[in-house]
């Protein structure tokens, strides 16, 4: 399933937490005009680089299409970072 | 018990079948019931690393990961497209900075293998002011 919610997280040393809730879908396609000069860069670089285009594709897609569910949780003291993929 | 095992041990005290009968009966409706897997053995679908520290002076440093699985092999993927030619640069690097790891001998299939069998893992170390838990869930 691909990622449709990213969460971010941050407590300030002030104790005070800045949150940020990020649509994946939207962002994608306000972003795809970039994203398709990313995709067609990555494909000079595999190209100039030996590497499989098609296989790079493909394990980019398992890639993101495995990130839901993934969480990171950092806090040390009064600070602390939540990174959640959902 | 169920209707057909009762009834062949109703037959049997009937005396309409033989013992030897009767087992041999019993043994053909065992091996037709569907193997039930038992409760609790799902796959485990994430990885977790929890470690906590409360040494500090500032407070208690907390890191909590968990990553899918499935995440990993794909990780094993990609990193199986690397060249070759980058490879033999990587493993000089690594010799160089003093860790001799041959990465050309680390194959996908061997990773894709270790993963699979992550889910038994269970690691708790623990100290007096620390403490590290690596688990499947």
């Amino acid at each position: 399933m691909i990622p449709q919610l990213v969460t971010y997280r941050q407590r300030r040393s002030d104790g005070r937490w800045l949150r940020l809730y990020i649509p994946v879908v939207p962002v994608v396609l306000v972003l795809s005009p970039l994203l398709l000069l990313g995709v067609l860069a990555g494909l000079v670089a595999c190209l100039v680089t030996g590497v499989n285009p098609v296989g790079a594709l493909r394990g980019l897609g398992q890639f993101v299409w495995a990130l839901p569910g993934t969480r990171f949780e950092i806090e040390d003291g009064r600070t602390a970072v939540l990174v959640s993929i959902r | 018990m169920n209707e057909q095992r009762r009834q062949v041990l109703q037959m049997l005290a009937d005396g309409k079948l033989a013992a030897d009968e009767a087992e041999r009966l019993i043994d053909a409706l065992d091996r037709e019931r569907p193997v039930s897997t038992p409760k609790g053995t799902t796959r485990p679908k994430y990885l977790r690393v929890v470690a906590v520290d409360t040494s500090g002076d500032s407070g208690p440093s907390r890191v909590n990961i968990r990553i899918p699985l499935q995440l990993l092999r794909a990780g094993v993927r990609l990193a199986s497209l690397i060249p070759p030619e980058a490879l033999v640069k990587i493993n000089k690097a690594l010799e160089r900075s003093g860790t001799p790891i041959d990465l050309t001998e680390l194959k996908p299939q061997n990773i894709g293998e270790f993963i699979e069998q992550l889910g038994e893992v269970d690691i708790d170390v623990d100290d007096a002011d620390s403490r590290v838990q690596v688990f499947c869930e």
